[in-house]
Order: structure tokens, then C-alpha cells, then sequence
């Protein structure tokens, strides 16, 4: 039964091999190569993969949406990014979660953040954290605006997005 | 039962599905990684995030950040000795020495374990990489109450 499984069953003739000129070995002296393969060995290189992929599988990146050219800093302490509102900072613009705010506005967009979730988590404390995203090039006058703004509409933790060093 | 009439008991799984199961998985997933390993550095209002009565005298490092990369340490309510009460660190080519920076808040944590707040004022110029670099120094030496001031 081993004899006629499906491994045993193709057989790969070499197309050098029939038409050598020194050493013809078609017709009557053509050798039948079974190609066998180990797939023992492949499938345990396969699992290693999924097992490797799957264990550094991260969701966090889908936080947030670096546009081109925006580098991160990095750090080496950093925590884990939790699912905030996310102020960006790209261009010279300011977004809130990915729709742009004037920096004149921004208080009240958080008020506005803050009186949704009050609306949608009615018996829960209001957490006060808010995402910062920005450019590692960025002067902290940029940045001052949003920290004066969050302070102003009771976000007192701010998360800086960092790259993990 | 005779020895010719007995049934064949070797089978082959047939391995061909599992293959094409891993293989499509290890696209998936390869096209869905994440390489980026986002992270944050959680902080803290500076002023006024605090109710009064909360506000006890907490030994804190006071961090200013100066022009070409100068960076001024004030320790306020601590126990320490006095020449690391007041410190200016000047910066190394126009950037913050963080080397130096590292040594001495190390001298300052060791008089004083109790210090885990530090209060960083930057200045309009400072530069956001800078801050954070000097955030994620404090956090290594183990100030994990970490706060930034508006201008």
C-alpha cells in the first residue's frame, strides 16, 4: 500500500538525462528517479513559522497610523499602548483620531471625546488618558498646545507613542 | 485467518492539506505582522493635575531643560546632600548629556531612594526626541512618576 501511495506514485524524469549526448538515458536505459521528499522536516520548519509569527503577532500597531515620513522617538521604558483617544500631530497639523482639529479647537473636541464616553460608559470613571502621536523632530511649542488642551478638558495622563528600543 | 488474507495495516496520512493549511497561514500572517513595536511613556500633568489635599510634600526632582542640550536638576523636599541639591549639566555639542545625566541622577536616587517624581519644564525649542530620551533616562533610574509642564 506504502508502494502505490500517492509519494511514491510521481516520478521525475530528467530531461538532461534523455537528451545527453555522452551518456543517453532514454528508452531502454532510462533510470525512473522517484523524487521522494522529506516533508517530515518541512512541516515541522512550517509549524516553527506559524508558531514564531503567531507568538509575535501583535495588534497594537492598529492603534495608530503613522503617515509617511512621521518617525516615532524611541524608547526603552515604554508600556503598552492601550486604545485612547489619539492626538496626532503630522505636517504641522493636528488630528484627532484621524480627523483634523485647529489647535484653537482642540479643548473643545476633548470635551467633546469626554462627554461621548460619558454618554457610552454611563457607571464608569472617566480615565483621562489621552494618545500623543508625533514626530521625534517636533518642537515642544507644537506640542505644548496639546498638553494644555488635554489638561484643560481632564485628560491629566498622557501617553506619548514611543518606538520600543 | 490465514497469513495471505491478512489486511494491509500501514496507511499514509495524506500530508499534501496540512501543507496547504501552513502554508496559507504563514502568508496570513506574514502579510499581517506587525514589525513595529509601538509602545508609550505614560505621563502626567505637571501642574495642577492634583487635588490640594493630595498634594503632600513628595521628595521630586525638578528638570529644566535649557538651551544647547543644558539640562537643570533642583531636588525639592528630599534628603539629600547639598551639592545635589542644585545641578546644571551642560550639554555635550548641542544635545542633552544624557551619559552624565544618568550618573547623577544615580548619586541622587542613592541618597534618596524615596524619589520616584521628576517634573520636566521644557522649553519652546526643546525637542520632542529629547524629552522622551530624557522621560525614558529617568524611568531607568527608577523615577517612574513622570510629569511634564506646560510653557
Amino acid at each position: 500500500m506504502v508502494n502505490s501511495g500517492i509519494l511514491r506514485t510521481s516520478a521525475f524524469g530528467s530531461v538532461i538525462g534523455e537528451s545527453s549526448v555522452l551518456a543517453p538515458q532514454s528508452e531502454s536505459h532510462k533510470r525512473v528517479v522517484n523524487a521522494e521528499l522529506l516533508l517530515t522536516a518541512l512541516i515541522d520548519a512550517f509549524s516553527i513559522l506559524v508558531i514564531f509569527l503567531l507568538m509575535s503577532f501583535s495588534s497594537t500597531g492598529e492603534i495608530i497610523f503613522m503617515g509617511k515620513g512621521m518617525e516615532l522617538p524611541k524608547a526603552a521604558q515604554g508600556d503598552l499602548l492601550d486604545r485612547n483617544p489619539v492626538v496626532k500631530v503630522e505636517e504641522g497639523k493636528i488630528f484627532l483620531e484621524d480627523k483634523e482639529v485647529k489647535a484653537e479647537d482642540l479643548t473643545a473636541a476633548l470635551l467633546e471625546v469626554r462627554k461621548k464616553y460619558g454618554e457610552t460608559h454611563p457607571n464608569e470613571e472617566f480615565p483621562g488618558v489621552i494618545t500623543v502621536q508625533g514626530d521625534r523632530r517636533l518642537k515642544y511649542e507644537t506640542l505644548n498646545g496639546i498638553v494644555l488642551a488635554s489638561s484643560q478638558a481632564g485628560f491629566s495622563d498622557i501617553k506619548f507613542a514611543v518606538i520600543m528600543k | 485467518m490465514s497469513r495471505k488474507h491478512k489486511k494491509h495495516l500501514d496507511f499514509e496520512v495524506n500530508l499534501i492539506p496540512f501543507i496547504d493549511l501552513l502554508s496559507t497561514c504563514i502568508c496570513f500572517l506574514l502579510l499581517t505582522a506587525v514589525w513595529i513595536n509601538v509602545g508609550a511613556l505614560n505621563v502626567k500633568q505637571a501642574v495642577g493635575g492634583q487635588a490640594s489635599e493630595d498634594a503632600t510634600k513628595k521628595p521630586t526632582l525638578w528638570v529644566q531643560m535649557a538651551g544647547e542640550g543644558e539640562i537643570s536638576l533642583d531636588v525639592r523636599d528630599a534628603q539629600v546632600p547639598r551639592e545635589l541639591t542644585k545641578l546644571v549639566i551642560p550639554g555635550k555639542e548641542g544635545l542633552p548629556n544624557f551619559e552624565g545625566l544618568a550618573e547623577v541622577v544615580g548619586r541622587i536616587k542613592q541618597s534618596e531612594p524615596a524619589l520616584t517624581t521628576a517634573l520636566i519644564q521644557p522649553q519652546a525649542v526643546s525637542v520632542y526626541e529629547d524629552i522622551i530620551e530624557l522621560m525614558d533616562q529617568f524611568k531607568k533610574s527608577g523615577l517612574i512618576d513622570l510629569g511634564v509642564s506646560p510653557l
